[in-house]
């Protein structure tokens, strides 16, 4: 019982933290830009996954213009791109140049006649459900379809370091628990069997004499 | 501009807890291996004398400057994604 609520925790705690650096960190998709356009938007629902909305006197989100990029994929599927601005905000990109991007995907459509394919770093999620999208980082030209999207260089480091860092608490925890915790339970265990012993001892004096 | 004056009160309150922290930690190392080296060494100054006197030397020591990257490293790599995002 106790074995299967430990492993439901920690598999809980690893799939949200998978998930996190899943959103988080940049993917590279080879695409064609088939679009741009704006559109109003006012999310209320899931504004964890929008950039931070201005907020009017009152505290309530402003309704704003949203960027977004409409692509086929290299694979066939359709994907659909927001392009916001983080500014200084979470997730730590720092981008601010939204409008250039979006000036550069504009002038990277192209039809299925005649495709350009151009890489598009971006990170987030598409869900329809939630009606989010991914949020587009830069774009660049590339020669086709099956062009090479570089080695992920900073989601090397960036999951390295954060093993590096898991490993090192890991190591201290157990031999923290080693020399502390492990002992003193050991020695409640060796006292709550000698006193059970004790005590059945006593009851069963008490009880061999009636 | 609030988010970069939110980013930078809340870093700087992050970085400082780290710098203390990491201070407190390196003169503690510093101390024990006075110690160390006192024990091992001739003994002329009593013990006192020796780890105080050796730790006016870490004080002006480029070390203990060394910790003031925990501020400097992350201006810099904020600077260099701010660049690398944005112009090129």
């Amino acid at each position: 019982m106790f074995a299967l609520i430990r492993w439901t925790f920690w598999i809980t705690v690893w799939v949200l933290i998978a998930a996190f650096f899943h959103y988080t960190l940049p993917q590279t998709d080879i695409v064609r830009v088939t679009d741009t356009y704006e559109s109003r938007e006012n999310p209320t629902n899931y504004t964890l996954f929008w950039a931070a909305a201005d907020v009017d006197a009152a505290g309530n989100e402003l309704p704003r213009d949203v960027f977004f990029i409409q692509t086929r994929r290299a694979q066939g599927d359709v994907m659909v791109y927001r392009n916001e601005d983080t500014g200084w905000g979470w997730p730590p990109y720092f981008k601010f140049d939204t409008s250039n991007l979006q000036a550069e995907a504009s002038d990277l459509r192209s039809s299925a006649a005649e495709p350009r394919f151009v890489a598009i770093r971006h990170y987030g999620w598409r869900n329809e459900f939630m009606s989010i999208f991914p949020n587009a980082v830069s774009v660049w030209r590339v020669d086709g379809p099956d062009a090479p999207k570089g080695i992920p260089w900073l989601n090397i480091i960036v999951l390295t370091l954060f093993a590096a860092l898991i490993y090192g608490i890991w190591v201290r925890w157990r031999r923290f628990r080693m020399a502390r915790i492990d002992p003193t339970m050991e020695a409640i265990e060796d006292d709550l069997a000698d006193a059970t012993g004790a005590v059945t001892g006593w009851f069963g004096s008490w009880r061999k004499k009636s | 501009m609030a988010g970069l004056a939110r980013l930078m009160v809340v870093g700087f309150i992050v970085l400082t807890v780290i710098y203390v922290c990491l201070s407190l930690y390196s003169r503690a190392v510093r101390k024990e291996k006075l110690r160390e080296e006192w024990y091992e060494g001739a003994q002329e100054q009593p013990l006192e004398a020796f780890v105080e006197e050796g730790l006016v030397e870490y004080d002006k020591s480029l070390r203990r400057k060394l910790i003031l990257s925990v501020y400097v490293i992350p201006v810099i790599l904020v600077s260099v994604i701010v660049y690398l995002t944005n112009f090129a």
